[in-house]
């Protein structure tokens, strides 16, 4: 995700070849900000009056295990140093239907601070958008900051016969693999499908993996011949030489050797990625927001949580909360624009 | 490959990685035989502990656990009906009608040595598999899967002596498994409204109501302690060691639950559950004399629990090597690699043999001790047995609904619980096969997941399911589930007359 040669979803207009994305400037003016705030506030890290001694729980819409629960875990003793020396952090895992169990919790939460969440795009933003009933509503959350953000990237099995993106173009047959309805991996296999002209073909959408790696094992073992992937999880498939990684979305490639779609003449799927936000209830004070957006950005800069990240495999990419509330509006028009191209592909 | 396991060995035997396992083990003793706490509860718990650990040293603690969770598990199961995690089910089966004929300290000598060994055979096995475990993961597609779930629900179904009454109880544990949301066709099934039930019934309130809580409100009933014998200390402590020696009498069962147990670990996604049942109902079917099964067989103790340490090795397989969890607790340890930058994928078998070498150490030791704990505290385990159900009761009860509610923290579970603990004291009543409704529900969605998948693969054209050799092979071992019981009741007819 740190390429420099990215073309920005804030400003399209930037040329390609321009050195630094927008992304990527407000990631380093993250890490300014953090600097300069960790200055004006002295060497204790600010603790803010409202949360003194106080217990912050950081929701997590699923069970244990995944990769949700993961950053969170990584993240909140960090988080929590940067917030004062009386305050804790803690994740709390509250699955339910789907995520939108842990979701409702965040959204209807009293504003008080002490209960955050981390929310996933466009997972959490996908049943809004196709008018799903949902207890929550993204645009009205208070936005801290955005943690990770990763490209997806097209892959068929090493073994195929498929060698290019035009060979899989010129396919009789197209068989994607993905996780279920509802997923942010489904709705990119959508969304590429229809921009590649594959949905002509009548693909077959062989949807319900329980896992990423459940599916991209299927690719390696012949159940599909096509498939979409975040690349961190692909990545070491790619690397054992068991999948050949075709495209990736994004401005400039996170795989080197590999072209973008955007350089393959696709420049509208550069948006299509996968990211993890912090947020709390809508209706936060402005003063208690202002702290916890600071203490994320001087989280995210702590040079231990950086080196814990690299090691957890996160895909950190931060983004200061009023920048992930933009991100979160832009989502939802990108998202609203492929819409009629969302529906359940294996739906009775 | 000799290199690293040295150099395992060597890491694991130094002084603070030694104390890690041990901690390990007490913890997932602990876990283990307190139902519905089980060993993901017990790793998400130390998770924290391990931050400022080296990651083979959060290797080492995780393997401890996992190592002796399931051996803890079999102590509730024998004693009380009731499986400290879903795996120990099977052991119920038998073990119970034990505890109750006086003979809990036979069971869980049993047990405990089934166990150890079971471990050790499966990581023997896994050992030399490794080099082809990449090929028996990948035999395993969409058809296969749904087969092998055919095969179990199958066997289980035969096993459970009145064929009417075992199809009930499985068809009512399809229901409960596709309570949820569906997430190949888009729609919620059965959730009345609920949000809870979208992620549908989770298996731990299900197993704590069906088997502790309706176990509990039967000894309500009849009064008295578990055991019918009064006899004291003598019959548990002979019984102890009675149990060790009835495993190695009973070599064919052992080294067959053992090579279960590894193999369905091997196949990501299935789990514990599976192993242990198809191994219990695999004994059940092919031992001879098998009139006793279900009514205190020490063979229908010593299968699922060879199986269900075996499967631990198994399961490493698609954990490390791809990412697959094969169940819960897999899917914590998962979380737990990658926080400490080991990162599972085909390439973790070359990178990092010496971590997955001190795993299979870890898992092994642990399985040694925490069998060596059982065996000598089970003199003393066995006296709850003798606890006047009126004392028993209340306790039993109290854990099983803190048990299901600690497992996500929520209230809803705890109705589950209830629910199926009600359900659960009705079909003991009337004689249905609770066993069968737990595989039953286990099998659910891995069945009708992998049945609609293979549609789609296949196009609608299920005769295609016979093209898949692995699947072929599971469909005539199905068909032998089903024959091998008519083949014996007309030997026995024959012999008879």
């Amino acid at each position: 995700m740190s390429s420099k040669k990215r073309r920005c979803r804030h400003c399209p207009s930037r040329a390609s070849n321009q050195v630094m994305s927008c992304r990527s400037i407000g990631v380093r003016c993250c890490f300014l900000f953090a600097a300069l705030s960790s200055l004006l506030t002295g060497c204790d890290p600010a603790g803010d009056q409202q949360l003194d001694n106080a217990t912050i729980a950081i929701v997590i819409p699923y069970r244990p295990g995944g990769g949700f629960d993961r950053t969170v875990r990584a993240f909140a003793p960090y988080f929590a140093r940067q917030l004062g020396a009386g305050v804790t952090v803690l994740p709390e895992n509250v699955p339910g239907a789907g995520g939108r169990r842990g979701a409702a919790k965040v959204y209807r939460a009293r504003p008080d601070g002490t209960t955050l969440g981390i929310f996933n795009l466009p997972g959490f933003v996908l049943p809004e958008v196709l008018g799903e009933k949902v207890d929550y509503d993204l645009r009205e959350l208070s936005w801290i900051g955005r943690l990770e953000s990763q490209d997806y990237v097209l892959l068929i099995s090493a073994a195929s016969e498929l060698q290019n993106l035009d060979d899989v173009r010129a396919a009789d047959e197209i068989s994607f693999l993905s996780t279920g309805y509802g997923s942010s991996v489904l709705a990119a296999t959508q969304i590429i499908a229809e921009r590649l002209a594959l949905t002509d073909k009548s693909p077959i959408y062989l949807a319900g993996y329980a896992g990423t790696a459940d599916y991209l094992v299927g690719l390696i073992r012949g159940d599909g011949n096509v498939a979409v992937g975040p690349v961190s999880t692909s990545l070491k498939y790619i690397e054992s030489g068991d999948l050949r990684p075709l495209a990736v979305t994004g401005d400039g490639s996170s795989l080197p050797g590999v072209p973008t779609f955007t350089e393959l003449g696709f420049a509208d799927l550069a948006a299509l990625d996968l990211q993890r936000s912090i947020a709390g209830p809508p209706g936060l004070d402005a003063e208690l927001l202002t702290t916890l957006r600071e203490a994320f950005l001087r989280a995210v800069a702590d040079p231990e949580f950086i080196a814990t990240a690299r090691n957890a495999r996160l895909d950190l990419s931060p983004l200061a909360g009023a920048a992930t509330a933009a991100e979160i509006e832009e989502s939802f028009t990108f998202y609203e624009t492929f819409k009629t191209n969302l529906k359940n592909p294996n739906a009775l | 490959m000799p290199d690293s396991l040295f150099v395992a060995a060597d890491y694991l035997s130094q002084g603070a990685n030694l104390g890690y396992l041990v901690l390990g083990v007490a913890v997932g003793i602990v876990f283990g035989s307190i139902p519905g706490l089980g060993g993901a509860t017990a790793i998400a718990l130390l998770l924290p502990l391990t931050f400022g650990m080296e990651p083979d040293q959060a290797v080492i603690l995780m393997g401890g656990i996992m190592g002796a969770v399931s051996i803890g598990g079999s102590v509730s199961a024998i004693l009380l009906n009731t499986p400290g995690t879903a795996p120990n089910a099977a052991t119920c089966i038998d073990g119970y009608p034990l505890t109750r004929q006086g003979k809990a300290g036979l069971a869980i000598g049993a047990a405990a040595t089934a166990s150890s060994i079971g471990g050790i055979i499966s990581l023997g096995i896994l050992v030399a598999v490794l080099p082809v475990a990449r090929t028996i993961v990948l035999w395993f597609g969409p058809p296969a899967f749904f087969m092998l779930a055919v095969l179990g629900l199958t066997s289980l179904t035969v096993a459970s002596g009145n064929l009417l009454r075992g199809l009930i109880a499985a068809c009512i544990g399809l229901f409960f498994g596709f309570v949820g949301y569906d997430d190949i066709g888009g729609t919620a099934r059965y959730t009345i409204g609920i949000d809870f039930l979208w992620d549908g019934i989770s298996i731990v309130p299900l197993l704590i109501g069906l088997f502790a809580i309706a176990e509990m409100m039967n000894l309500y009933r009849t009064g008295g302690p578990i055991s019918a014998s009064d006899d004291g200390d003598t019959v548990k402590v002979v019984g102890t060691m009675d149990g060790v020696r009835s495993v190695f009498a009973n070599l064919r069962t052992l080294i067959s639950g053992s090579a279960i147990g590894t193999v369905i670990g091997l196949v990501p996604g299935v789990g514990g559950t599976v192993a242990s049942f198809l191994s219990y109902s695999f004994a059940a079917q092919t031992s001879k004399n098998n009139e006793n099964f279900g009514s205190g067989d020490i063979r229908g103790v010593i299968a699922p629990e060879a199986a269900n340490n075996a499967k631990d090795g198994g399961a490493l397989i698609p954990t490390l090597a791809f990412g697959i969890p094969g169940s819960a607790e897999m899917a914590i340890f998962l979380g737990v690699l990658i926080l400490h930058g080991i990162d599972p994928g085909p390439m973790l078998l070359i990178e990092r043999e010496s971590t997955i070498f001190m795993l299979i150490l870890a898992l092994l030791v642990a399985t040694l001790i925490s069998g060596g704990v059982i065996l000598t505290s089970a003199r003393h385990l066995a006296r709850i047995a003798h606890i006047d159900s009126m004392l028993l009761i209340p306790c039993v009860i109290t854990v099983s609904f803190v048990g299901a509610y600690a497992l996500h923290g929520s209230i809803g579970d705890v109705f589950i619980a209830a629910f199926f603990g009600m359900l659960g004291f009705v079909m003991i009543r009337f004689d249905y096969p609770r066993i069968t409704l737990v595989i039953a529900f286990v099998l659910s969605g891995l069945m009708e997941r992998n049945f609609i998948q293979s549609m789609i693969m296949f196009e609608g054209d299920w005769r295609r399911f016979f093209g898949d050799t692995t699947t072929l092979v599971l469909f005539l071992l199905t068909l032998c589930a089903l024959l091998i019981p008519i083949v014996n009741r007309v030997r026995t007819r024959r012999s008879t007359r």
